[in-house]
């Protein structure tokens, strides 16, 4: 994809004579270094599922934060720089909350994107107030939230492109991921149902054996809205798994980095 | 040396003299809005004036924010010509921005934020904001120039503001009489008290009078009605 | 700014002969900002009529610096472009400057050459928003306009006052004519509410007799500006106020 890299890959704001920002292009590739995320849209409420990379047996998991809550009504799974997530995850918390202030009423969860993607395209613009930030957040988010439309996912790349998804994968796995959410995926599934796949499809593309500690998993529900699962809630799901879902997924295991 | 002791000496003083302009003007005008379960009827005089001058008979003072929003305006005029200005691109820039119209509650909560940002150098305006909850019930908002809000049923404000709400508690909230209480109104009794209530206004307020213009709003949108005041 | 030496020792520096104790220090004069206190160089009313087809603004030609009749050829009344008659009451300074810089966009908008031109709504649109602004920054232009124009066909007639009050009717008129002139040019819309040209006029021409001898910053030269769908712009003038001042004799007890 890069052998014909030239100089056109050194300013963020520079395109290159076919056309492409590669720096734009370079962080799309990184978010495909960090760890898997899965969403799933049923008309339940949404699924979000996160696996959480524990390099050393020291480290303490539950530091780890990949789902984040950014209002009652909106959570987020991110992939990447996590550093630079938190950027953003503010940015979206202050907008909700503004937009609460402004007019008490929720954000929407395609407003909230939209917010999110005006801070990501700001890459290389300064102006007289505030210098540039110097390249693009390296950094894919899921957004899984309910508002007046019901429940919704949505998935944004660094570029701040967003998309409406029934179901997206993000991370070192979302190929082969995205490929089993396919076959996986349809319009009657149940929460429990999205739940349990989301978590048979994780397990299928991380590399460490999956356990209560090394997942996050967060559904978003019309009635309890913002829910993380207890460690017991997501041992309960991985019980299920291999009684449940014996189907083979045909998952390649050549992705991973 | 204590305050009083200072000494004054107007001829030398070194600061500008206090300018005396003042930027604001009270150009009269009275708005009463009544809701009802499905609706809302929302009036307005259409008298202009200043101290014992009339601009014009014919100003209308409800403002449309969206197909089922009214803003009725009265007091300093020029800062309602630059509000409901605001207030209309605020309206569109939400449109765009959120892919939907502005409900009236969240235009009503705006409505406070944007007149609270101007705390010190207010809009001197008694706003009233009229339209459909989110469950389609009427409501009226009633605010003070620096942002204050409240819902109610139904409200009178303006010049004749403190002269017509009594009178509305009484007609339509029931109060000090025997033997009723308040229950919801009928559009049709609505309509006649808001009228009502105008020509006596009008007889006492001097701000008040010429015409008035009344929007009535359902889930069906808006309609509207004028009604004629005396004109002295 | 460099400081003279004082000249002399504990002493006041030139300029500043009293310095008391306890007195506020004084403002450097950079470091404060004139705004205006008021109109110093008035005029008088506008009076303005809708009629059928067109508006008709009149306005005489004193400048008063406040009793005296200071300048007596001060013409306030003129042609924006073919769609457009601007009249203003009030500082005339202050008119001078928005006359000025009205017709500079006249020009940068000729320069253009694209056929469209400025239509009244939007002047009058334009200057509601300077005038508020200036209010605004407690600096307010001393004036009343009045928009004249002839929009889609329609007459156009719409007033701006110093606070940035706007408003649109058939009958305007600024400063004392607000109260002599307007009863009578109301009136006269009311009988008749399509007036013609010559009946407009006839009734412009005697509420500026009735105002003239009532109100003392009035001159009986003036002018007449109107704005027709079929004849386009004129301004008329310097014309004369016809008087007759037979009746005074009979006032008496003043």
């Amino acid at each position: 994809m890069f052998l014909t890299r030239s100089e056109y890959d050194r300013g963020v704001n520079t395109f290159s004579p076919e056309g492409r920002l590669f720096q734009v292009e370079y962080a799309i590739e990184a978010i495909k270094l960090g760890s898997t995320a899965i969403g799933i849209c049923t008309s339940q409420g949404v699924v979000l599922a996160v696996e959480k990379r524990i390099t050393s047996s020291l480290m303490e998991p539950t530091t780890i934060e990949k789902i984040v809550e950014v209002d009652k009504h909106i959570g987020c799974a991110v992939s990447g720089l996590i550093a630079d997530s938190r950027t953003m995850i503010d940015k979206a918390r202050i907008e909700c909350q503004n937009h609460w202030f402004v007019y008490n009423e929720k954000m929407t969860v395609e407003s909230c994107a939209q917010a999110v993607s005006n801070l990501a395209i700001q890459f290389g613009d300064s102006d007289d107030d505030g210098a540039a930030m110097s390249r693009p957040f390296g950094v894919a988010i899921l957004f899984a939230g309910i508002d007046e439309k019901g429940p919704q996912l949505y998935h944004m790349d660094p570029s701040g492109t967003f998309v409406q998804f029934d179901a997206k994968a993000i991370g070192s796995g979302s190929e082969g991921a995205q490929q089993s959410l396919q076959e996986v995926y349809h319009k009657s599934m149940t929460l429990e149902e999205a739940t349990t796949s989301a978590l048979t499809i994780l397990k299928q593309v991380m590399e460490e054996k999956l356990n209560s500690s090394n997942v996050e998993v967060m559904t978003m529900t019309p009635n309890k809205l913002f829910h993380m699962f207890t460690k017991e809630q997501v041992e309960e799901v991985i019980g299920r798994l291999s009684v449940e879902h014996p189907v083979s997924l045909n998952v390649g295991g050549s992705q991973k980095v | 040396m204590s305050l009083a002791l200072r000494p004054s000496f107007p001829d030398y003083e070194s600061v500008s003299k206090h300018n005396n302009f003042n930027p604001y003007s009270d150009n009269g005008g009275s708005v009463v809005a009544i809701a009802g379960d499905d609706f809302v009827v929302v009036g307005a005089d259409t008298r202009l004036s200043a101290g014992f001058s009339i601009y014009t008979r014919e100003q209308s003072k409800l403002f449309p924010l969206s197909a089922n929003t009214v803003l009725g305006c009265s007091g300093c005029w020029c800062d309602t010509l630059t509000l409901t200005r605001i207030l209309k691109s605020r309206m569109q820039m939400y449109q765009q921005e959120h892919n939907k119209t502005m409900s009236t509650t969240a235009c009503a909560q705006m409505l406070s934020i944007i007149l609270y940002y101007k705390r010190f150098f207010p809009y001197y305006i008694s706003n009233m904001l009229v339209g459909l909850d989110d469950e389609g019930k009427g409501c009226v908002y009633s605010y003070d120039p620096v942002g204050h809000c409240e819902r109610r049923t139904f409200r009178a404000s303006g010049s004749a503001g403190a002269l017509l709400q009594p009178l509305l508690d009484n007609q339509i909230g029931k109060k000090n009489m025997l033997n009723a209480k308040e229950e919801p109104v009928s559009k049709e009794a609505a309509l006649s008290i808001l009228k009502d209530v105008f020509i006596s206004a009008a007889e006492r307020d001097i701000y008040t009078g010429d015409s008035i213009l009344i929007n009535i709003i359902t889930k069906d949108g808006t309609t509207e009605e004028t009604f004629q005041l005396r004109r002295d | 700014m460099m400081n003279p030496p004082a000249f002399w020792q504990n002493g006041p520096a030139p300029g500043n002969f009293y310095s008391f104790p306890n007195m506020q220090p004084q403002m450097k004069p950079e470091e404060s900002r004139q705004h205006s206190q008021g109109p110093v160089t008035t005029s008088t009313s506008i009076l303005a009529l809708a009629y059928d087809k067109g508006v008709i603004v009149a306005g005489d030609l004193l400048a008063s610096y406040g009793s005296l009749a200071r300048y007596t050829n001060c013409p306030r009344i003129f042609k924006v472009n073919n769609n457009i008659i601007l009249g203003a009451s009030g500082d005339y300074a202050d008119f001078q400057y928005v006359k000025e810089f009205v017709e500079q966009k006249i020009i940068t908008e000729e320069c253009l050459d694209d056929g469209l031109f400025l239509k009244p709504k939007s002047l009058y649109c334009w200057l509601t928003r300077i005038l508020y602004q200036r209010r605004s920054k407690m600096d307010p232009l001393w004036n009343n306009f009045v928009v004249a124009g002839i929009q889609d066909g329609q007459p156009f007639l719409g007033t701006v006052d110093k606070l940035g009050t706007a408003y649109t009717d058939k009958v305007i008129c600024t400063g004392y004519g607000s109260y002599i002139a307007t009863p009578l040019l109301r009136d006269a819309a009311d009988k008749k509410p399509q007036l013609t040209l010559d009946e407009a006029r006839a009734h412009i021409e005697k509420s500026l007799e009735v105002l003239y001898y009532r109100d003392a910053r009035s001159f009986p030269k003036y002018q007449l500006g109107i704005i027709d769908v079929d004849q386009g712009v004129s301004i008329e003038g310097p014309l004369e106020i016809s008087q007759n001042w037979n009746v005074a004799y009979s006032i008496k007890g003043y």
